[in-house]
């Protein structure tokens, strides 16, 4: 029983890193409709800025506040003086180009950080183990599993219940419209490439206690994110979260029970799921 | 460039292609013929992709795990049962076809991006695969030793550079002669229809999916050739011939070049690989580099090299 929970508990942890980022993911190609290769990237950045962050102030707690909104800052500039010029090609060059950015990206934080991994202290208050009827569970997992619901809920509410958020859907939906009826597309999408980078940037700040902060986590993750939008539908929010969940538990499951073939359940599921889906659960054919 | 005159200039160019491909070894220097016959390998890996990115529109995102294959394949023939090179050539685009076509059946249900996504999940699952399958691959160290075995049983040993170069050269300069008639032949015809207006391909009657499922495994094919040639000639095959990096590196030599010229992918991967060998002379950062010239290039250059020259003769 207490297995079957703590395999639980590990599968909501993992998915919710994943859903941090491939929210971001499914947001920028909803509005911007570009696959953003650079994406993991600065989930990567965020950790090396963790990293930076805990070690100047000695604290953990202002590296989820200062870290995000750097990192959404860097993601907006790059979005402004790059991307922006290119919307109306074929997606094969907003493709490649995301991709240059990601090895300027990773080159230039190998410049800055060196090669070897960089460890994040968790704070005090999420240190150790916490008893979960008769389970003694890692507290800090337990956070990651919070951490992701909070964000989820805030994004949904913030895209389905405000004024700016009706923009965006309004912008995803139709551009043209949108543009016709007074809404400022380009900054829209800047605006939204910066989110999406931020809220990236806080999943990596939040992995680098439990992962550290190393270099290539960002294609690690952006894989993953790939098959969480992939199942859960290109664009969709829903869709993030619930491809989050079905990929941190065909993760955890498939580590525990079958190590060697971890990967390959995660692609079989996938595989499934595109059968009778192929635009995912909850995208729509395009 | 379907004017007689057009027809001329491409007969002429062609020919004296082959006329320096075939000098060019008899006057390089050593480490020289190693680098071209390096370039020419990856040309025609970046050939291969054009077949499908460029012909029919599909954005593959997992071309090395073909190259790869075809490496795997080549390396494992060579060594375990030290076949002539013919034989390992043909044994890895066998090999690449083969994984090829499962994937392709389930990758061309999906188009766009969402194509690109799934080419990019498979062909990281099978780098895994070869990663984790010690036993066989030898794991994250590879199969090293790989040796360049005769031109046929019994044949002359194709150990010296200037040989293998020729074996390079020709498979490289048949495949592009196959892949140009294949472009032409109604097949190819169909797969630009694909191309330019899926749709209306399918309102005309037609299922493209059958069409599409081919040239993804043909494309494959010359990518596992490209790989079969790249094991016996570095001597060892790795997971790294598979990693999502080559793909994307396989991509920009093909826009690099010029997308669906199938000349200028072929130029785009020597002009790729020199920028790297030069610009790693002077930097070991020459990722930055290179990400930079990539951005630039797409900015500004959409047609790529070749595409852009066209442009500039047929406006002079």
């Amino acid at each position: 029983m207490s297995l079957i929970l703590e395999q639980l508990l590990n599968a909501l942890a993992l998915a919710g890193l994943l859903f941090l980022v491939s929210a971001g993911l499914s947001l920028v190609f909803g509005i911007l409709r570009v696959v953003n290769f650079a994406h993991g990237v600065f989930y990567m950045l965020g950790a090396y800025l963790g990293f930076t962050t805990v070690a100047v102030t000695g604290w953990f707690w202002p590296s989820l506040l200062i870290v995000p909104p750097v990192v959404g800052l860097v993601g907006a500039l790059l979005e402004a003086s790059t991307l922006r010029f290119i919307y109306r090609r074929l997606p094969i060059y907003q493709l490649l180009l995301t991709f240059g950015l990601a090895l300027i990206l990773e080159e230039s934080i190998r410049v800055l950080y060196g090669p070897t991994a960089k460890g994040v202290e968790p704070p005090p208050l999420l240190q150790g183990a916490i008893s979960l009827g008769g389970l003694l569970y890692p507290r800090y997992r337990l956070f990651l599993v919070v951490l992701g619901l909070v964000v989820g809920a805030a994004v949904w509410l913030i895209l389905t219940r405000t004024r700016a958020g009706l923009v965006v859907r309004a912008v995803a939906q139709n551009a043209e419209m949108a543009d016709c009826l007074g809404a400022d597309v380009a900054r829209v999408r800047t605006l939204v490439f910066g989110a999406a980078c931020a809220l990236a940037g806080l999943g990596g700040v939040a992995a680098a206690p439990m992962t550290t902060a190393y270099l290539g986590m960002g294609i690690g993750v952006i894989v993953d994110a790939f098959v969480v939008v992939v199942i859960g539908g290109l664009g969709s929010i829903p869709g993030s979260m619930a491809g989050s969940l079905i990929v941190g538990a065909a993760q955890t499951w498939g580590a525990f029970y079958l190590p060697e073939t971890a990967m390959v359940i995660m692609y079989a599921v996938m595989g499934l799921i595109l059968i009778f889906r192929p635009w995912g659960l909850f995208g729509e054919e395009e | 460039m379907g004017t007689l005159r057009g027809r001329r200039v491409t007969r002429l160019l062609g020919s004296l292609t082959v006329v320096v491909l075939a000098v060019l070894p008899w006057v390089l220097a050593r480490h020289q013929l190693s680098l071209l016959t390096d370039l020419l390998i990856f040309g025609l890996f970046a050939l291969s992709l054009d077949l499908i990115l460029g012909y029919t529109g599909m954005v593959s995102f997992g071309h090395a795990a073909y190259f790869g294959l075809g490496a795997y394949g080549s390396a494992l023939t060579l060594i375990h049962f030290g076949q002539p090179i013919p034989v390992a050539l043909l044994a890895g685009a066998a090999l690449a076809g083969l994984v090829a076509a499962p994937v392709g059946w389930f990758s061309t249900r999906a188009t766009g991006i969402y194509f690109a996504m799934l080419t990019l999940a498979f062909a990281q699952l099978l780098y895994t695969v070869a990663y984790k399958w010690r036993d066989l691959t030898g794991g994250s160290d590879g199969i090293a030793g790989v040796p360049k075995t005769a031109l046929y049983w019994g044949g002359p040993s194709l150990a010296s550079p200037r040989a293998f170069y020729f074996v390079v050269a020709v498979v490289l300069v048949v495949s592009f002669v196959l892949c140009r008639a294949l472009a032409r032949s109604p097949f190819g015809r169909a797969l630009q229809a694909i191309r330019e207006n899926e749709r209306r391909f399918i309102a005309l009657g037609r299922d493209p999916r059958p069409l599409k499922l081919l040239v993804f495994i043909v494309a494959a094919v010359f990518a596992g050739l490209a790989g079969a040639l790249f094991a016996p000639f570095r001597g060892f095959a790795s997971p790294e011939v598979m990693f999502w990096v080559l793909s994307g590196q396989g991509l920009m030599m093909v826009i690099t070049g010029g997308i669906g010229t199938l000349v200028g992918p072929i130029v785009g991967a020597m002009v790729f690989i020199l920028v790297q060998e030069i610009l790693s002379t002077y930097t070991e950062h020459w990722m930055i580099f290179t990400g930079l010239i990539f951005v630039l290039m797409v900015i500004f250059l959409p047609g790529g090299l070749v595409g852009t020259a066209r442009r500039l003769v047929s406006r002079a």
